[in-house]
């Protein structure tokens, strides 16, 4: 069968299921949602079961994260974001074990449906709009009144409403795209090896170096992946910071 | 009983502070220049999109087509500029306390 590197993103469902109209099969999305979850939750027992004053390694893994996100937190919302670790730390988690599992061979990337990055960043921007309206009352829409003249505000409100309104499209997009683009490419090159792998028997030598030039450039590429799965779920979590903080402080930050 | 050495540990003591410091003031990972760039162009690209679908939307209700899809998206062309002016000066930021913190290490 011919290869199709978008083959990968399909969702497909395990356990048919239907409610009234609706279709609520239990799918390949669903159950890496649920591995990553499961992987999550297990993982942080484990490692904090144990509570040593002298870390084990798990233990040592966990505390990074844990101080990780706390100083992201701190360095991006200040004190008062810290109430907002436990939802901060989840959603990092799950975008990188999402993205991380993503990478195993076999598996199915959660955060390359665009469905999961909007449902994720929709969050976000609601919990950002409740705290906002929660802290400062009516007082929060002076969020989108820049300070600047009279005459020009009939422009920038508008312009501060739509900047406003793009952060969940530009948040979600983002991490589904990078998804998207990353495993593509994964595919296509891994298609290579296979393909040129073939020149390998011809009888011609200086063949040889182009036949497996494929290989080792999708070891280089995996790598960058690695590093792509890390750096979006930080990006995904500093911004969440961000805009938290924005609602938290308003225009303190100007 | 012999006591342990005190300047042994007092020197200890000390290099694990410089080793802790380094570690907890070390900037989290500078972006590299495909995120920037793809940072960028996600929020300059979204907000045109959305300045356009609301104008369209807003056409759409008010059968005024096409005047709000133009205003909007101008309007969406300028918060796409304000966005990125303002990832800029983040990414800026964060930078400059990156090369602060390189600096007194």
């Amino acid at each position: 069968m011919a290869m199709n590197p978008m083959e990968q993103f399909e969702v497909k469902p395990l356990v048919p299921l239907h409610v009234g109209h609706y279709d609520v099969s239990f799918t390949n999305q669903s159950l890496w949602m649920c591995v990553v979850v499961a992987a999550s939750i297990g993982f942080f027992l484990y490692a904090s079961s144990s509570r040593s004053l002298v870390p084990t390694r798990a233990q040592s893994m966990a505390e990074i994260a844990y101080e990780f996100v706390g100083n992201m937190i701190q360095s991006a919302s200040g004190e008062a974001g810290l109430r907002f670790f436990p939802f901060v730390f989840t959603i990092f988690m799950f975008v990188l074990l999402s993205n991380f599992f993503g990478l195993l061979p076999g598996s199915f990337t959660v955060t390359s449906q665009i469905a999961v990055t909007f449902a994720l960043a929709a969050m976000v921007i609601l919990t950002v709009i409740v705290t906002g309206f929660a802290r400062h009352g009516l007082g929060f829409l002076m969020l989108f009144v820049p300070k600047a003249p009279w005459y020009l505000l009939i422009l920038l409100v508008p312009i501060e409403i739509i900047s406003f309104l793009t952060r969940p499209i530009s948040l979600s997009v983002r991490l589904f795209a990078n998804m998207l683009a990353g495993h593509t490419m994964l595919k296509v090159f891994a298609g290579f090896v296979i393909a040129l792998g073939a020149t390998a028997i011809s009888p011609k030598p200086w063949f040889a170096p182009i036949s497996i030039a494929p290989a080792f450039l999708i070891v280089a590429i995996t790598a960058l992946e690695i590093l792509v799965a890390f750096l979006q779920a930080y990006v995904f979590a500093i911004l969440t910071c961000i805009y938290l903080n924005e609602a938290l402080h308003l225009h303190d930050h100007h | 009983m012999p006591a342990p050495e005190p300047d042994d540990l007092r020197a200890l003591g000390q290099k694990l502070d410089q080793a802790t410091a380094k570690e907890t003031r070390k900037p989290v990972e500078a972006p590299s220049a495909m995120g920037i760039a793809f940072r960028f162009a996600t929020e300059l690209g979204a907000a045109l999109f959305v300045g356009a679908g609301l104008g369209w939307l807003l056409d759409k209700f008010l059968h005024t087509s096409p005047i709000f899809l133009i205003v909007l998206f101008c309007l969406g062309a300028a918060a796409g500029i304000r966005n990125v002016m303002r990832a800029a000066a983040e990414l800026n930021a964060r930078a400059a306390e990156a090369a602060k913190n390189d600096k007194e290490q």
